[in-house]
């Protein structure tokens, strides 16, 4: 009897380890959970808070025929540019200061510098360089090249442009700190091996670093491509909220107008979930990826 | 058997006790005599203030106003919160979905007000403010609803057109002459440009322009306020000239490069900052602004009057005036009284003065002495606002069909992306939407215009 019981017991999970987790899991519950599920069960709902009534699927299909919405869609879509622009500025100021050149810690705290300024203090300094008569076209004038002064924020045409390089600015000193160390755990006999062989720099770089840190490039331009969708309200929010005329207008900031705004929480709930199924399948991308990568 | 029996009766006299103590406190709380007296001069009171944008200065007078009621009432502290014209509706529409936040409010008069009025996030002023004190507030009939007031007026507010005596004169133009009629304007915008001066200065990256241009310019055909509410209540479409005419006489302005060129890259109030520096010939402002040109001492260069008229129906003859702020108590304060004591208070006859003499702006009260106005322009905008036909037209749009209809029909004209007719198109299908979306806010907008 005694023999069984000592059986048993081995036989049953310890069920105890788990309670160390529940603290994190109803953290997690209360923080991620419980705002998704009420964000999609808001979704179905219209009206504005006090005054909510359940209208099915009509913010989705509202969304569909929304021109702003639309346009705003197409924005982040756009602002996905800068992730490749974004990485291969990093990757080659990352390239150079891994060179050893002479300075090179305080290169890289200057190029970290823009990345540590609140977004809002970035957006709110170069909505003044940037207006139409603002400091910029001031010394473009000055300098009598006046086929290059244009109405950077105020111009519908190019003001979502005008946006994402404020966004590289912004975020490039990120991209350079975090592919350097990636680069300095690399190790030297690789390379050593390459130059041996009669790698030229671009060679060696090409062939033989690159390919050493392609995860950490991933990983970068996954987190990039996040920032350009879901990130970006505080720059569109100082620099041109979202105009002129909505020309600027990206999904975080349409979410933010309508619930915060103007009080239609449904759409705006909407809208949100819309913006998490376009995260989500950028996810789901680079884990196939990554899964294809490592299977090979 | 005998002690358990005992414990019955234990178990069953600590039962009764506690009864009867809950029903006496619940009786006790019932009591009409046992009515706690709530006394309107303590307390914590939470102000979102907003003001500075017309009325330059006004944020510091009412620090300084707070801080001696709190010395004639030591036992209540209230804290300002100013805040930012583009957030205004905004934060207190985020704050209102917690049922938290200020226990004062303020928000631009008309349909900013009725709106949280309507969704019940405003307390109505009766029973916190007496009706002789409100029949001494000016312009309240801009925030009645179901026969209430539910917020207090603070000062007047015009929107002069206003033009720069020195520049006129530079272009050969009668200084102490502004424009009356649009074929006049028309004409002074050519000939400062032509004097390379820029005609007229403003900003528009917040879209305010927008909305003052369809107030100002774009009500010129309409006869009554009826027409306003007609086109919001969806008994008139907006693509009908009479409404979105103004549109076309903005792109012209636009085209023939007579508004200053980075109008969409600066706001409203930076616009103004062009002005006065003497960058721009002509521009709409708030009386507040003016005084502080004329504090800066550009009374000597600056002309004011109401806006050209270009149209023919009655409103053409109305001037833009109103209330501009309104101060309200939020339905979840929970220091409704105190709120109401301190907005009474606001209005006394020597406070009155006192924000007179530190910002210029006319108090919205019938106490309010005028014979302390003695600036010559100053008495020219006191005489406007206080005119018996005026109109804010942008206050009978809902936030929506403003900020999104108004506003960005305005930054698409003079951004060049869009024409007119595409415009006015657009601010339609806003109001079409607007009134899908939030059905409960444009039933109460039928039902407060009486359609």
């Amino acid at each position: 009897m005694l023999l069984n019981s000592k059986l048993s017991s081995r036989r049953r999970p310890e069920r105890w380890p788990y309670l160390f987790i529940v603290p994190m899991l109803v953290t997690l519950a209360l923080i991620f959970f419980y705002p998704l599920v009420t964000v999609i069960r808001d979704s179905f709902y219209g009206g504005s808070v006090g005054g909510l009534s359940y209208v099915g699927t009509a913010n989705y299909v509202s969304l569909f025929h929304d021109p702003i919405f639309i346009h705003a869609f197409v924005n982040n879509l756009k602002l996905l540019l800068t992730v490749p622009v974004t990485t291969v500025i990093a990757l080659a100021a990352a390239l150079i200061l891994f060179e050893n050149i002479r300075g090179w810690r305080i290169y890289r705290v200057i190029l970290f510098l823009p990345y540590i300024i609140p977004a809002t203090v970035v957006g709110l300094s170069f909505s003044y360089l940037l207006q139409g008569n603002g400091i910029l076209n001031t010394m473009l004038r000055k300098l009598g090249l006046n086929f290059a002064v244009f109405d950077w924020i105020g111009s519908t045409s190019i003001s979502i442009y005008s946006i994402g390089a404020v966004i590289i600015w912004a975020q490039l000193g990120f991209g350079v700190v975090v592919l350097t160390a990636s680069l300095l755990s690399l190790p030297n006999e690789v390379s050593e091996a390459a130059v041996v062989d009669g790698a030229t720099r671009w060679q060696k770089h090409r062939y033989v670093i690159i390919p050493q840190i392609r995860e950490t490039i991933q990983f970068l331009m996954v987190l990039e491509a996040i920032t350009a969708l879901a990130w970006v309200f505080p720059y569109v929010y100082t620099l041109t909220k979202g105009g002129p005329a909505n020309s600027s207008m990206v999904m975080d900031l349409y979410i933010w107008q309508y619930g915060f705004g103007l009080g239609a929480i449904g759409l705006a709930a909407a809208a949100a979930v819309y913006l998490l199924l376009l995260s989500s399948i950028l996810i789901f991308i680079y884990s196939r990826l990554r899964r294809k990568q490592t299977s090979s | 058997m005998i002690f358990s029996s005992f414990k019955r009766a234990s178990l069953t006299a600590v039962l009764s006790a506690s009864v009867l103590i809950v029903l006496a406190a619940c009786g006790s709380n019932s009591s009409p005599t046992a009515q706690k007296t709530v006394d309107p001069y303590t307390g914590k009171l939470v102000y979102w203030f907003w003001a500075e944008s017309d009325v330059p200065g006004s944020t510091a007078w009412m620090q300084a106003a707070i801080k001696r009621y709190e010395a004639l009432h030591p036992a209540i502290s209230i804290q300002l919160v100013p805040q930012g014209s583009d957030t205004l509706q905004g934060a207190f529409e985020t704050t209102a979905q917690s049922k938290s936040g200020p226990d004062i409010a303020m928000q631009w008069a008309t349909l900013p007000v009725l709106t949280p009025v309507w969704r019940g996030q405003v307390a109505s002023l009766k029973g916190l403010v007496s009706s002789t004190e409100m029949a001494n507030w000016l312009n309240t009939s801009e925030n009645v609803s179901n026969g209430e007031v539910w917020a207090m007026p603070l000062y007047l507010l015009g929107q002069p057109f206003v033009w720069n005596k020195a520049l006129f004169q530079q272009a050969g133009l009668d200084p102490n002459k502004g424009p009356s009629t649009w074929a006049e304007f028309l004409a002074d915008c050519a000939k400062l440009k032509a004097a390379g001066i820029t005609p007229i200065t403003m900003g528009d990256k917040d879209g305010f322009f927008g909305s003052w241009f369809q107030g100002t310019v774009g009500t010129q055909n309409l006869n009554s306020v009826k027409d306003l509410q007609d086109l919001y209540a969806g008994t008139a479409k907006f693509t009908d000239p009479k409404y979105s005419g103004y549109l076309t006489l903005l792109a012209e302005l636009k085209n023939k490069g007579y508004i200053n060129s980075d109008v969409s890259s600066i706001d409203l109030t930076q616009g103004w900052q062009t002005f006065a520096q003497g960058k721009g010939a002509m521009t709409w402002t708030t009386d507040g602004n003016v005084a502080s040109w004329i504090k800066a001492g550009m009374g000597s260069k600056l002309g004011v009057q109401s806006v050209p008229k270009v149209g023919t129906g009655t409103l053409s003859t109305f001037y833009t005036a109103t209330q501009s702020i309104s101060a309200f108590v939020t339905s979840w304060s929970t220091q409704k009284e105190a709120a109401g004591a301190f907005l009474t208070w606001i209005h006394q006859p020597e406070n009155l003065t006192s924000w007179y003499n530190a910002t210029k702006a006319f108090p919205a009260d019938k106490r309010f002495d005028s014979k302390l106005i003695t600036d010559p322009i100053m008495k020219q905008l006191y005489a406007l606002d206080t005119l018996p036909n005026q109109l804010w037209a942008e206050n009978y749009a809902p936030p929506q069909v403003d900020s999104q209809g108004l506003q960005v029909a305005g930054q698409a004209i003079l951004s060049g992306s869009s024409t007119p007719t595409q415009a006015a198109a657009a601010v339609q299908r806003v109001i079409d939407q607007w009134r899908t979306q939030q059905p409960a806010d444009w039933k109460n907008y039928k039902t407060w215009a009486g359609l």
